[in-house]
């Protein structure tokens, strides 16, 4: 599995001053998988996004893309290898409007090298060059379209509510058009429909683009639903692996999370 | 040499009560005061008026301005300013109290203008002092005094948020203000008291600064810039590496004059060499420097003192496109046609006053570029202009460059010192920005801006006007086309795609960085970007002025370039012309038409401007407009309640 997996970490270990918040936890991602990660509040999810996506540096362990050894790489560095993420706590470009976050996330590609950047500062400053491609637009209004943001593609992201700023946040991460998608909590904030509508959009994409997607929510039932994998964790540790079926019937995660969650 | 060392630690005292304070107040309410200084002048101010010009008894009214005055002061401003700031962006709270800085020095010279004209020196310490002679080192009564009062506050200060009750809720609203909140700990009333006790120690440095060594500005910029070093050196919070941080500041300042270190110095370099007559008033700018550097080398510890807050909108925008077209270009059209016909009612020197206006509002554009589309507090913008008037000077007198080619080589030689200055903004947070651009900003002005080369005895060196625009109104028409063009590439920017990377990291760097943006890249553009914009606009205005005088880029003149440019609206290019033309009218209206007692009135106003409008980075006029637009959209909606069922009611908007 590891071998053919898009995103890796093996072994990562984070302290935060004497908490261990990870401590030794693996997991790998294959195309076309989605791997759920769930567990009780304080587990170690979101620091194990942030170790993924470069945020954090691990004390020990490796992160590794496509084979690649990325665990001292910049977010910057992974995103060009195909990585996207989202919040849990909204990062929205208060002042842009939902269309423009989605332009920013597509435009990056294109950007990457200091050269490139370089060669088109003077287009910039001389106003040339700042229509968009037809590309551009087809892949923008597609994913607007996909995640039923169109009707506010023109609202600034400072106007929208909680649970459509969820939804902008995987239409920016999935607008930089990544191989490997995390997603941190995309269900809170949304009711049981938008919920549902999300969840078929991310098979679709595992299905039909053979996107990679980390999934960490509450929402267990989601997560069981829509996962290949699931990984649970408790108190920093990886207390059960395997095939949603398996997590579902595990005693140990019924102990730990499923007994006491009422979600 | 025992007499540099006890000097340096007296001077240390004063500034650790200076920093005690200022730390005091940053680690309850998440506030950095930058106006700690310019409040010991004012309350070290108060007290030489009630003393030297109301005849007051100084003990009296040093025990008054210190343990009345100070704390009501405090807490007033408390209630009208920092109580409001503790919810906002850390880069508005930053410019409100920067605003506050300006304003205060200001407001003294109008309230008690006899301040600068006099030399005498009271004193509530004793005069003439006692001598003693302790293990064979002079002291006087009152360095001991002094000592002893910065010893016992740190001490108190100590006890107070260790071992009482205020201290734990201290420590708990620090930690989580709401969560503190919510278990029944008055936050209010600890930061309230906390701005009490920090503006009381602000008075108490002041008045004892005063004493020591007189009541003139100068005192008092050196105490600021010494805490604020002091203050990076305890890294906000520490008391106490924020004493030994000031203790270490003032000795070395004191030590840098004994003949010791002259001794050592001329090793290097000749005794007039004004590079080491810039040491010594640079010391604060050098630790703070070396502090940040060793800091930001730390790899695993970021600062953590931005709460970071969710992207919250500014004041909901009314819809500006429901204007039509001819709506909407019309002020700028109204601008354009009003500076294109000034000229024509305009005598000779208020053709110049327009004039260096219009070449401070390009200067002021690179406001627009750095904070404004990219969101960083840059206090050296002035420096860039003044580096570059500088260069400009040399090039077009002592090498005969032609003038408009010498302002384009001097502003693209600052790109580079633009990018260096931008280096502090890629891992530390916009507070360490602002102090590290401040402390740039002084090392320059300490060292090159001091060279007989540049500063030419304090005259400055000659720049002529470009050839074919000798005359007064060609040369102002040129800067109305410069202002143009200028202003066209910042709007082009901002439209970019560059533009949108900048309003995206401005909102949240972590969000931008994980899309794959180069935020290093993007910081270097916007700081190079606004450096050559600011150099260009400090040619011009050099060239215009027929001289590259350094004083005229001061950098504590920088604060109020700042403030006024944050009255304006700091993210427009229309804030930025109005900017410029403001900071040179004004001044002149107020010469013309007031006494001299308020000549300081315009900085005050742009003091206070800058703190009522830090919220809003689109200016004065844009909130104006907004709240005109609200208050007919009430108006609208109410006539609509009452008339319901009447018929749609014709829109006004056109009307106005």
């Amino acid at each position: 599995m590891s071998d053919l997996a898009l995103i890796e970490a093996r072994d990562v270990t984070v302290r935060f001053g004497g908490l261990v918040a990870l401590d030794h936890v693996s997991l790998a991602v294959a195309p076309a998988n989605i791997v759920g990660l769930i567990g009780p509040n304080g587990a170690g999810k979101s620091t194990c996004f942030g170790v993924l996506s470069g945020l954090i540096r691990p004390r020990e362990g490796t992160v590794r893309i496509d084979g690649v050894d990325v665990t001292r790489a910049s977010p910057q560095a992974r995103a060009r290898r195909g990585l996207a993420r989202t919040f849990q706590r909204l990062e929205l470009f208060g002042e842009l409007t939902v269309r423009e976050h989605l332009v920013v996330a597509y435009r990056a590609k294109q950007r990457r090298t200091v050269l490139e950047l370089a060669r088109a500062l003077p287009r910039d400053l001389l106003g040339l060059g700042n229509r968009p491609t037809p590309g551009e637009r087809d892949v923008v209004d597609r994913i607007l379209e996909q995640l039923g943001l169109t009707g506010v593609a023109a609202v600034s992201a400072g106007a929208i509510g909680l649970g459509t700023g969820r939804l902008v946040e995987v239409a920016r991460a999935l607008a930089a058009q990544p191989r490997v998608l995390l997603l941190d909590e995309p269900s809170s904030g949304l009711d049981a429909r938008e919920t549902d509508d999300l969840a078929t959009v991310l098979a679709r994409l595992r299905d039909e683009e053979g996107l990679a997607l980390v999934l960490v929510e509450h929402n267990v039932a989601m997560v069981l639903g829509l996962a290949d994998d699931v990984t649970v964790l408790d108190f920093g540790k990886e207390i059960a692996h395997g095939p949603a079926s398996a997590i579902r019937a595990d005693p140990a995660v019924q102990a730990a999370y499923l007994g006491t969650a009422t979600t | 040499m025992t007499t540099y060392i006890v000097a340096g630690i007296v001077v240390g005292s004063v500034y650790a009560i200076a920093t005690l304070g200022l730390v005091l107040t940053y680690t309850t309410s998440r506030i950095f005061n930058f106006a700690q200084g310019a409040l010991a002048f004012f309350i070290a101010v108060t007290f030489y008026q009630a003393t030297a010009v109301w005849g007051w008894n100084p003990h009296v009214a040093g025990v008054l301005t210190i343990f009345v005055f100070s704390p009501l002061l405090g807490l007033f401003l408390w209630a009208a300013l920092f109580r409001r700031l503790s919810e906002t962006p850390p880069s508005v709270r930053l410019v409100s109290t920067i605003g506050l800085s300006v304003a205060l020095p200001a407001l003294a010279a109008i309230l008690f203008p006899d301040t600068a004209s006099t030399v005498l020196k009271p004193s509530m310490l004793w005069s003439p002092p006692h001598e003693y002679t302790i293990v064979g080192v002079h002291v006087d009564s009152n360095q001991v005094a002094v000592v002893i009062a910065a010893v016992l506050i740190a001490f108190v200060l100590l006890v107070l948020l260790r071992a009482t009750p205020y201290g734990l809720s201290v420590r708990a609203a620090v930690d989580s203000g709401t969560m503190a909140g919510a278990n029944g700990v008055n936050t209010g009333f600890v930061t309230a008291v906390s701005w009490m006790i920090g503006t009381m120690l602000a008075g108490t440095a002041g008045v004892l600064l005063g004493a020591l060594r007189g009541f003139t500005i100068i005192q008092f910029t050196l105490l600021l810039l010494g805490s604020f070093a002091a203050v990076v050196v305890a890294r906000m919070h520490s008391l106490a590496l924020a004493f030994a941080g000031s203790m270490g500041i003032g000795l070395l300042q004191e030590l840098s004059a004994s003949q010791q270190f002259q001794h050592f110095l001329q090793h290097f370099a000749s005794p007039t060499n004004p590079i080491l007559l810039g040491v010594r008033p640079s010391i604060p700018f050098i630790v703070m420097l070396v502090f940040l550097l060793v800091y930001n080398g730390l790899q695993e510890e970021r600062f953590a003192i931005d709460t970071r807050m969710l992207a919250r909108p500014m004041r909901e925008v009314v819809a500006r496109t429901d204007l039509p077209w001819w709506r909407r270009l019309l002020p700028i059209a109204v601008c354009l046609v009003g500076v294109l016909v000034a000229p024509e009612f305009l005598n000779g020197l208020w053709l110049a006053i327009f004039a260096s206006g219009l070449a401070l509002a390009i200067a002021f554009l690179s406001y627009v570029v750095v904070t404004g589309d990219g969101g960083m507090i840059s206090l050296c913008q002035i420096t860039f202009a003044g580096i570059a008037a500088a260069l400009t000077a040399q090039f077009a007198t002592h090498h005969n460059v032609p003038v408009l080619l010498a302002i384009l080589i001097g502003a693209v030689v600052v790109v580079p010192i633009g990018m260096i200055a931008a280096l502090p903004s890629l891992r530390l947070g916009s507070l360490y920005l602002a102090l590290a651009t401040l402390a740039f900003s002084q090392l320059v002005q300490n060292t090159y801006f001091q060279t007989p080369r540049i500063s030419n005895f304090g005259q400055g060196v000659v720049v002529p006007r470009p050839g074919g625009f000798v005359g007064d109104r060609a040369f102002y028409y040129l800067l109305v086309v410069l202002f143009v063009v200028v202003a066209l590439l910042v709007r082009n920017l901002e439209r970019s795609t560059t533009g949108l990377n900048l309003a995206a990291m401005r909102s949240s760097e972590t969000a931008t960085a994980t899309l794959g943006i180069n935020i290093v890249w993007s910081k270097f553009v916007a700081f190079g970007l606004s450096a050559f914009i600011a150099g260009i606009g400090g040619g011009l205005y050099a060239s215009y002025a027929g001289a590259a005088n350094m004083n005229q880029f001061d950098a504590l003149l920088g604060a109020v370039w700042l403030a006024v440019v944050v009255t304006w609206g700091v993210r427009s290019i229309m804030g930025a012309l109005l900017a410029g033309l403001s900071f040179t009218i004004i001044p002149q209206l107020v010469t013309d038409h007031l006494s001299g007692r308020w000549l300081n009135l315009p900085t005050l106003l742009f003091g206070l401007g800058a703190i009522a409008l830090a919220r809003e980075p689109r200016g004065i006029l844009f909130d104006s407009a907004n709240r005109r637009r609200e208050r007919r959209r009430r108006r609208d909606d109410r006539r609509s309640d009452a008339a319901t069922g009447a018929g749609p009611i014709a829109e006004p908007m056109a009307a106005t």
